[in-house]
């Protein structure tokens, strides 16, 4: 009787969901094998702007780094950030987050990035690199309608202000995080 | 010398990249000539990446292009379209694409010369219901327990989504209804009655 209530569709979308994960189970190798290819993709890339590398052991999860991109309030500023993979990885976006401190519109204390791209507008051609290229002129060409920081959207358009506040946000959340 | 792999129409690919390629293959007739202008050298690497998967990045298997002419391994684009059965767009341009237009590529002497659409999936996988209903139930942000509220103003959106939703069932995304996916008649009935219970107790709340 319980189910009386539930959207007859319920049933499809979750076989449907167990279908996909059947798939994923399979194939955990050919997810390693394209994060190995990205790896590979990243070194041979020579970006002295953005890098990335496996942290430890675990292929699914790195280390990212992307400059402050010149002519910007973040320029010679370096950021550090989180990158995971899902085990469906490409079909479902990685989780991105900082690591280092980031006053910015789209960004929020705890490092949670707002970018289109890794959430509904995700596509499986986006790659390690692609993301972290994206993610530097996110840094300079903030999206200020949807900003997850408010202090920071509306200060945006006073650049010497803003500039002054990232530098303090770095120092405040750096010591905070002891690191 | 027909068979140029920058021929037709919308390949993704830069064109002077497919240029500097073609270039890179004629060495092998002419022997020796190592000279090449620049750039050519830098392809070598990226020689391959023509004709990999833009999905897996390997080297394309059982491959696939679709009409904007990308190219996929058919259980990688399988899998992607499957991910998102109503939304279904090139991974690489987000143009349409579906399972009935993409057309399978066949090398020469490969041994087998099926279908790839028609290996994968290799068979329907046994599906069993689940016996509890905590589903994924995005649209009202409820989550799980979502048969537990009240009944009244509680059922009355769920009731009215649940059959707008069978309605537009046959539309949902081209896809054919799976045969032995319970879609439940009495589940139906149930909750179009409760709809109209509901609306009825909404009717009775604005009289009184």
């Amino acid at each position: 009787m319980a189910s009386q209530n539930i959207d007859p569709m319920l049933p499809t979308m979750q076989n449907k969901e167990k279908k996909v994960n059947a798939t994923r189970r399979k194939d955990g190798h050919s997810v390693t094998m394209r994060l190995q290819r990205e790896l590979m993709n990243v070194m041979m890339s020579g970006s002295t702007e953005v890098s990335a590398f496996p942290e430890g052991d675990n292929i699914f999860k790195w280390i990212g780094t992307v400059k402050g991109p010149k002519g910007t309030v973040y320029e010679g500023l370096s950021f550090k950030l989180t990158l995971e993979f899902p085990a469906d990885y490409p079909f479902s976006a990685p989780t991105i987050k900082f690591k280092t401190p980031c006053f910015h519109p789209n960004v929020d204390e705890q490092g949670n990035i707002c970018l289109d791209i890794l959430k509904e507008k995700w596509s499986a051609i986006h790659s390690v690199s692609s993301i972290l290229v994206s993610l530097q002129s996110l840094l300079g060409e903030p999206n200020n309608d949807s900003p997850l920081n408010p202090l920071a959207a509306d200060t945006w358009n006073n650049q010497a202000k803003f500039k002054e506040l990232v530098h303090e946000f770095l120092k405040k959340n750096s010591k905070n995080k002891s690191s | 010398m027909h068979m140029r792999p920058d021929e037709g129409e919308g390949s993704g690919g830069p064109m002077n990249a497919d240029e500097a390629e073609v270039r890179q293959r004629r060495p092998m007739d002419e022997e020796g000539a190592s000279a090449e202008p620049d750039g050519a050298t830098g392809t070598s690497t990226q020689q391959d990446g023509h004709f990999e998967c833009n999905i897996c990045l390997d080297t394309a298997k059982d491959a696939v292009v679709s009409r904007c002419g990308h190219l996929f391994c058919w259980p990688c684009l399988y899998q992607w379209l499957e991910t998102r059965p109503n939304r279904q767009t090139c991974p690489v341009c987000k143009a349409g694409i579906s399972k009935d237009n993409v057309i399978p590529l066949y090398g020469r002497g490969s041994s087998n010369q099926q279908d790839p659409r028609e290996k994968l999936p290799p068979r329907p996988q046994g599906e069993r219901p689940e016996p509890e209903t905590h589903g994924p139930f995005h649209n009202f942000g409820l989550g799980d327990g979502g048969f537990q509220m009240s009944f009244g103003i509680g059922a009355f959106p769920f009731g009215f989504f649940a059959s707008t939703f069978n309605i537009g069932n046959g539309q949902f995304g081209g896809h054919p209804p799976r045969p032995n996916v319970p879609q439940n008649p009495e589940e139906q009935f149930l909750s179009k009655v409760f709809l109209w219970v509901a609306v009825l107790f909404m009717f009775w709340l604005l009289m009184a």
